[in-house]
């Protein structure tokens, strides 16, 4: 069954002065997805979540939230939004428990409904032991997780992240996804920009690739991968100071091999052939050969080499 | 709603930050050691009056400044973003900041001036005749602050850097502060504080407007 449309972009354009920062963009994302926007610095994503989150108002084009014109409901979707930015601070002079109680109220929060949420967000985000800390102390990783806890405040439906995990360190990364992934079990949609392929594919079910200000393929990772074909490539590494097999060239169904060092053969297929067979015959030759397998593989194409075909080498 | 809540939240702010500690204590303190570093200069002048001088003198500059480089550094370091992605109004953000800062500098001379009247009251300095001109010259300081005020917050919206925002504000402050006294230069025998009082309030009107027109119009 189809799930509901919740964002939806048609046409849009924006522009900054000469800039183009967004060329004609058009994607709709469904309820409940993890959508990872990613494209390299300057291709427009903040642009697409600023016009989303509501402070970008001049733009042509249209944006929907379920079904409904963002520039003409404007107050109802404050609601319905939460939003990390990416480089947006608070007054140092606040703490944690100051910035909430602001924020909350501004969000429309009555009191009580406010404190049980400050308890759930401090909870979530592990923040209870720097409730009473001063902003301005807090660490990096403290500090990302203070912006999520503000967007989650008002218990949004969406929520809209801008790169969430760029200068954290691996384990307050690992602590980030790991809130995220529960924040889209209980049904909230997220859309997350990123520029780090790895965050992206461990997080998210639909991805989004914008460059220039385009979007160039948009799918869950698994179609972007089988979108980019690489031909058939087998990659075999045997134990150390063991041969490798060298009757495989012999076999009908290879086209080449590359042996990038002593241990590792890259086998490519020819393009014609019935993989499943060739697969089974390459084993039993390899097992003829008496080589000691540490790893056999039938090489996929990466997110990374769809990203590359798409911006053209553009990486941060 | 939003205003009120953006106001306590400023006052909040001034309060944490030490800038109302430095502003309350600091004016009448300005103004003692003024009559103590020049006793000779200021002799019979009373306390009460000299404070009105200095709360003239200086009141505007402290309000340009205050303000335009808060929202200069605010507007940098993006702090309202966060906030206008809540049902908060642009214009919300400017009044609130506008009256917290307003109201800060008028308990800070309300403070100095009361120091001042009950140090005369006990020294026997305190003159019918001077109390007249430091009403009359409190009127005019505190109209003109207001005017200031507003044009701290166009400064703000307009300039990106703090520096810049700053050595403007140094400027356009104390000048700016006279502007409102300049009518009776030409025309002898108007009403000082009226004038003050009319002057402050439509000048801080159309700056205020101009100001919230601006801050609409500018992309976070």
């Amino acid at each position: 069954m189809e799930k509901e449309i919740c964002i939806e972009f048609r046409n849009v354009s924006k522009s900054y002065k000469e800039l183009l920062a967004l060329d004609n963009i058009s994607f709709s994302i469904q309820k409940g997805d993890i959508f990872g926007y990613i494209g390299p610095n300057g291709a427009g994503k903040t642009t697409t979540i600023k016009i989303l989150v509501g402070l970008i108002k001049n733009y042509q084009g249209k944006v929907y939230i379920y079904g409904k014109d963002i520039a003409k409901n404007n107050q109802d979707m404050h609601k319905l939004i939460g939003y990390h930015p990416q480089e947006a601070n608070f007054q140092e002079w606040r703490t944690v428990d100051h910035a909430f109680k602001t924020f909350g109220r501004l969000s429309e929060l009555d009191s009580k409904r406010l404190e049980s949420r400050i308890q759930d967000i401090l909870k979530l985000t592990n923040l209870s032991d720097v409730r009473y800390k001063k902003i301005a102390y807090l660490s990096g990783g403290m500090f990302q997780k203070l912006r999520l806890g503000q967007a989650l405040l008002h218990e949004p439906e969406i929520l809209v992240l801008d790169e969430p995990l760029s200068g954290l360190d691996p384990s307050s990364r690992f602590q980030f996804k790991e809130i995220i992934k529960k924040l889209a079990k209980s049904g909230i949609t997220i859309l997350f920009s990123s520029h780090i392929l790895s965050d992206v594919q461990d997080i998210a079910n639909q991805i989004g690739i914008l460059n220039k200000g385009k979007i160039m393929k948009i799918g869950s990772p698994e179609e972007l991968q089988s979108s980019f074909h690489i031909g058939n490539i087998i990659e075999i590494i045997v134990a150390k100071n063991t041969p490798l097999c060298e009757d495989l060239a012999e076999l009908s169904e290879v086209e080449f091999i590359k042996k990038p060092d002593e241990f590792k053969q890259v086998i490519h297929l020819k393009s014609d052939i019935n993989l499943d067979l060739s697969i089974s015959k390459i084993l039993n030759r390899v097992m003829e050969c008496n080589c000691k397998i540490r790893h056999f593989n039938l090489v996929k194409p990466s997110l990374e080499d769809v990203y590359l075909k798409y911006v053209g080498g553009e990486t941060n | 709603m939003s205003l009120i809540l953006l106001f306590l939240d400023e006052l909040k702010g001034f309060a944490k930050s030490k800038v109302m500690i430095v502003l309350w204590f600091g004016l009448p303190i300005l103004s003692f050691l003024i009559q103590f570093i020049n006793p000779a200069e200021l002799e019979g002048m009373p306390i009460s009056f000299l404070v009105s001088l200095v709360v003239s003198s200086i009141g505007g500059t402290l309000s340009v400044i205050m303000l335009s480089t808060s929202i200069v550094n605010e507007k940098n370091r993006h702090v309202y973003e966060l906030f206008l992605v809540r049902p908060v109004r642009r214009s919300s953000i400017l009044i609130a900041k506008y009256l917290a800062v307003y109201l800060c500098l008028v308990i800070a001379i309300s403070i100095s001036l009361t120091v001042g009247l009950i140090f005369d009251a006990f020294t026997g300095d305190l003159i019918e005749n001077y109390l007249d001109i430091t009403f009359e010259s409190l009127i005019t300081g505190v109209s003109s602050m207001s005017i200031t005020c507003s044009i701290g917050i166009f400064i703000g919206v307009l300039i990106s850097s703090v520096p810049v925002a700053a050595i403007l504000s140094v400027y356009l402050g104390s000048q700016l502060s006279s502007i409102i006294i300049l009518p009776t230069f030409f025309i002898p025998d108007l009403n000082t504080e009226l004038l003050a009082l009319t002057l402050g309030i439509s000048l801080t009107i159309i700056m205020m407007g101009m100001n919230i027109l601006l801050f609409n119009r500018k992309q976070f």
